[in-house]
């Protein structure tokens, strides 16, 4: 079996999918099924139900979720908790506090024109870079499926960016970007058009999509990979049966493909979305939400506040990422739903 | 009239080199430049080694400390992986299988610690680290690259074991297993590319997280890799041939790691469907 | 089996967090008495040799007391240090600058006036970290606001520059055009990584504009920005950059980058830099220093017209080192800083690292090839009257960040007009 090295199983994220639809989900499953072969093809039968027993054996239960819940009360619900307590207070360091109820958040809202560039950037980036990201990664995957010849080299290749660190990738694009000696403006020049060389990092009318751009190519060979895989485990009968009434290739792809991969390009979208909300790295290292504010976006802010103003106040760079929260769950919880509307509306 | 099939194909080979170019270019050229000095590169900056640089690695590797980094690095975050493995696939099973009160609402609980960035809970997480005595040690950073990685390998292994049949359960359980054998003896071998998979993931973000380990680590000789860039990266000067350098060796067992369980994922899928 | 095997992985973890635990007991239990710094420029070779010279002499003096250093590049030395101090741990001894006022103001930082002998320090610098009557830091490093020249190239231009090395705006201006028009970059500069040099050119003559006085005031916040000299200043900026002073990769070029355009390629006319240029630019070349037999001239800034203060120039105190408030070994850390505050220490630093300190040197020592460049430092600052701090170290806040935004990156990269550019200042910093 030479043709995946490495695949995802497309259902790995059924959060979308849950109930009735669920089982439409379950017939692309792959690998894992019964001695019925690779590829299961009974959806009427196979009606996954959480739970089996209907008495749950709680000392199996604790067991289980003990040590997994134990680290991430430790450390990751106390600093969450702690960091919305914080929200509501001024902090001092060593442990001196002062409440101030809203103050924070008052300011946060009124005063700070920093705060909503960065929101409107991080908004930016949150929903054009996935739809391009999940969108490359189908175009990407389609070709592989296409059977090209040396479609292991390149699926090596297309994945390397994603193995690479955001230091290095940002290290890698400031030198690409670089106006003298960057091979984007030598590219330009060498082609004849050195009048649009730029310094792309360096003016805040272009800096955001550089950014964008630099993180997307980092990311499309992960959402190309899984799209890979959900592309092989889609039933062969239906694809053929669209070979037989005589589909033209693209109207195949919108028609039957890209419906039945829609499990897996929602899920990849939402992961991008949130990974996008929360994007950090890479701005940090190639320009740390300069030129004037224009790549700023609301992880860049509340790292600056929390350890480069000259202050040691932790109240407000909490209240920003409180609020940051609160945005994005409230997104993910929104996009959820209304995915799941579509899905039932088609029964 | 439809335009011949070679001319598509042979339109969309170019497309596919164009794109390997620019996804695969970048990385070639840091290997290159990885084995050239400094001065070589600003003369010339996408030019071949005229004279490769071997001992470049070498000074990395000793003079810079960067073997000290590189089994910082492998230490801890091996052991984070190993342990998320575990605690994951044991809350995943516990989350896909069991019917329970709380069960959907724990699960949302522990998944939306994804959205939080970092940046902010890290000053707590100092703290916590500090009261446990764990500050400036492997094994408390270990424990926090745990559970950063925590929610993302739950929900990835939740959704898959949730797939597998329930009547192989019930088999099982007529077979006379216990509710701890399954875990071991049928989640888990099942599991196997869906844990490959997070095996990778993981690797791939714990072996190039920077922030906490500067944080969270002061002593040199526990510094983890990413932190050895940093040395090149003065003001004094870019000096880009040992960054390059550097860059390479950090990169290589992501890679490596990446090759190995990949052929694990592949092997794993055909040999669950010809085992059951 | 299997049971055993569940006991041992449902144990694993809780083992972890004991043998942490143990761990962390431990080392805290055995260590003897270790002073422990934490310090920027940990790719500056000929600085960490001077801390480790003083170490050693401290470590002779003090049997039975190591020191320990670690070493950062400046960005993740602060957050280290605001994580850890922040949870109540820390150095001893931290790397500081007199603009990280905060980390006075919350009672981070150990009054150092009894623990070092003054005599040895400047004055200046000692009046740099002094905080109601009490000094906070020990500015080792310091450094005046310079205008470096190619000798050569400003030759071939054919201008001779007066003998305090200052002209007057307009000639100025006109330097600039003819430079451009012969094809050279007229001023080197870089904001890509530090949040100061795009603003010298400007700062520097906003102070000899206003004076020391107003300087002040301005920077206090007490001062409109919208103040007609100041505008005038500005306006005479925006004529340097029309006129393309600046190199177009200004805004993201970084400041080591900016030396090697200045001095090897692809050159430029004039460089405004900290004094510490000499830092970095008296290395072998392929360090990044200059090439050798460079033709470094040291100049004045422009005179400005009607301007209060000609003679003004920004003085700072650069890298510093500070005592942690809550240190457990005060007298030690104390004992450490005073052998570097020794004039040896001082002329050691002058000639291995060629910048100025603000521990008492004799630079008359310092011989060699530079010796040429430090007579003509001297001679430049021949009856400059200083003004001590920059706009960096003194602007706090939203001012600060717009400030750097504003008037570091966007008005010199010619991003803004004058009054938009005072305007977003003004917004910010002026509280009548």
């Amino acid at each position: 079996m030479g043709k995946l090295s490495l695949s995802i199983p497309p259902a790995f994220f059924p959060l979308l999918v849950e109930g009735p639809a669920m089982a439409k989900s379950v017939t692309t499953m792959s690998a894992v099924s019964t001695s019925e072969g690779l590829l299961s093809t009974r959806p009427e039968v196979i009606q996954r139900v959480r739970g089996g027993p209907a008495q749950a054996p709680w000392g199996a239960i604790m067991v289980y979720l003990t040590p997994a819940l134990l680290v991430y009360l430790a450390f990751t619900m106390y600093p969450v908790v702690l960091t919305f307590y914080n929200s509501f207070h001024v902090i001092k360091p060593r442990g001196a506090e002062e409440y101030v109820g809203l103050a924070n958040f008052i300011t946060l809202f009124t005063k700070d024109p920093t705060f909503w560039r960065a929101v409107a950037n991080t908004m930016i980036w949150a929903t054009v870079a996935p739809v391009a990201d999940v969108g490359t990664g189908l175009v990407l995957a389609l070709c592989l499926y296409a059977k090209v010849p040396f479609a292991r080299f390149f699926r090596v290749a297309w994945f390397t960016p994603v193995l690479i660190s955001y230091v290095v990738v940002g290290i890698l694009w400031m030198w690409i970007y670089n106006y003298d000696w960057g091979i984007a403006n030598q590219f330009l020049r060498t082609v004849g058009l050195g009048a649009w060389a730029h310094s792309w990092i360096g003016d805040p009318a272009t800096a955001l999509w550089a950014l964008i751009f630099a993180h997307a190519w980092k990311w499309a060979g992960f959402n190309m990979v899984v799209c890979l895989a959900a592309l092989f485990a889609l039933p062969s009968e239906v694809l053929e049966a669209a070979e037989l009434d005589n589909c033209g290739w693209f109207r195949k792809l919108v028609h039957i493909i890209i419906p039945m991969l829609r499990a897996t390009l929602l899920n990849l979208l939402i992961l991008a979305f949130v990974g996008k909300m929360k994007v950090f790295d890479l701005v940090w290292i190639m320009t740390r939400g300069g030129p004037l504010w224009s790549t700023e976006t609301v992880s860049t802010y509340v790292y600056k506040r929390a350890f480069e103003w000259n202050t040691f106040d932790l109240g407000y760079p909490s209240a920003v990422a409180a609020v940051w929260f609160i945005v994005v769950m409230a997104f993910v919880i929104g996009l959820t739903w209304l995915f799941r509307q579509r899905e039932r509306l088609e029964y | 009239m439809p335009i011949p099939r070679v001319w598509t194909h042979a339109l969309l080979l170019i497309g596919l080199a164009l794109y390997t170019v620019f996804s695969a270019g970048p990385f070639a050229w840091v290997s290159i430049m990885s084995l050239r000095t400094t001065p070589e590169i600003s003369a010339s900056p996408y030019g071949l080694p005229e004279r490769i640089h071997w001992d470049k690695f070498l000074t990395a590797w000793t003079t810079s400390h960067y073997g000290m980094y590189f089994w910082n690095s492998t230490l801890v975050v091996v052991s984070a992986v190993a342990i998320l493995t575990i605690l994951g696939a044991m809350a995943a099973h516990c989350f896909a299988r069991y019917r329970f009160r709380g069960n959907r609402l724990l699960f949302f609980l522990i998944f939306s610690a994804i959205i939080f960035p970092p940046q902010v809970t890290i000053i707590s997480l100092f703290q916590v680290l500090v009261k446990y005595g764990l500050f400036n040690t492997r094994a408390g950073l270990t424990l926090v690259y745990v559970s950063i990685q925590l929610p993302l390998t739950m929900y990835i292994l939740e959704s898959f074991f949730a797939q597998i049949p329930q009547e192989l359960y019930e088999a099982a359980k007529i077979d006379g297993c216990s509710d701890y054998n399954i875990f071991w003896r049928l989640t888990l071998p099942i599991g196997v590319p869906a844990i490959a998979t997070t095996i990778i993931l993981n690797f791939i973000s714990l072996w190039n997280e920077f922030l906490y380990a500067v944080v969270l680590i002061t002593d040199e000789e526990m510094r983890t890799l990413p932190l050895g860039i940093q040395k090149f990266m003065g003001d004094q000067m870019q000096d880009i041939g040992m960054i390059a350098t550097g860059l390479m060796i950090a990169i290589v067992p992501v890679i490596v790691v990446y090759a190995l369980f990949s052929e694990k994922l592949i092997r794993g899928m055909t040999a669950g469907a010809v085992k059951l | 089996m299997y049971h055993i095997k569940r006991v041992i992985r449902r144990w694993s973890s809780v083992g972890v967090l004991i043998i942490g635990l143990a761990l962390g007991w431990m080392s805290s239990a055995t260590a003897e008495t270790t002073l422990t710094l934490w310090s920027h420029e940990a790719d500056e070779a000929a600085k960490v040799a001077w801390a480790e010279t003083a170490a050693k002499k401290f470590e002779q003096a003090n049997p039975g007391v190591k020191v320990k250093m670690t070493w950062y590049q400046k960005e993740a030395l602060n957050a280290a240090l605001k994580a850890a101090l922040r949870a109540g741990q820390g150095p001893d001894i931290l790397y500081m600058e007199p603009d990280q006022t905060e980390y006075i103001d919350n009672g981070f930082l150990l009054p150092l006036n009894d623990l070092i002998n003054w005599n040895n320090v400047e004055p200046w610098a000692r009046e740099a970290w002094t905080h109601n009557g009490k000094v906070y830091g020990l500015a080792k490093e310091a450094y005046t606001i310079e205008l470096y020249y190619n000798k050569d190239w400003m030759k071939k231009l054919g201008v001779t520059l007066p003998p305090n090395g200052q002209v007057s705006q307009a000639e100025f201006l006109q330097i600039v055009k003819k430079a451009a028009a012969a094809g050279m970059t007229p001023i080197a500069q870089g904001v890509g990584d530090r949040p100061f040099p795009g603003a010298y050119l400007t700062h520097e003559a906003v102070l000899k504009k206003l004076g020391r006085a107003d300087y002040g005031k301005l920077l206090d916040g007490k001062l409109s920005w919208k103040d007609p000299r100041i505008v005038e200043v500005f306006t005479w900026v925006k004529q340097l950059v029309d006129a393309g002073a600046y190199p177009k990769s200004f805004a993201t070029l970084k400041l080591g980058e900016s030396h090697y355009y200045f001095h090897t390629k692809p050159g430029a006319l004039m460089f405004p830099m900290g004094a510490f240029y000499s830092g970095r630019a008296f290395v072998p070349p392929d360090k990044g220093g200059q090439p050798e037999n460079f033709p470094l001239g040291v100049m004045n800034f422009a005179a400005m017209d009607g301007g209060a203060c000609n003679q003004c120039k920004s003085l700072l105190a650069g890298g510093s080192f500070s005592i942690n408030a809550y240190s457990k070994n005060q007298k030690l850390a104390g004992a450490l800083l005073s052998e570097m505050a020794t004039p040896e220490m001082g002329t050691l630093w002058v000639s291995t690292i060629f910048l100025q300190t603000g521990i008492k040197s004799d630079p008359s020592k310092v011989t060699g090839k530079y010796a040429a460049y430090f007579r003509e430092l001297a001679a430049m600052n021949k009856g400059a009257e200083y003004f001590i701090g920059s706009p960096r170290n003194l602007l706090k806040g939203q001012c600060a960040e717009t400030y750097v935004q504003v008037v570091n990156t966007a008005f010199p990269g010619g991003l803004l007009p004058v009054d938009k550019a005072l305007d977003m200042v003004n917004q910010a910093c002026y509280k009548p």
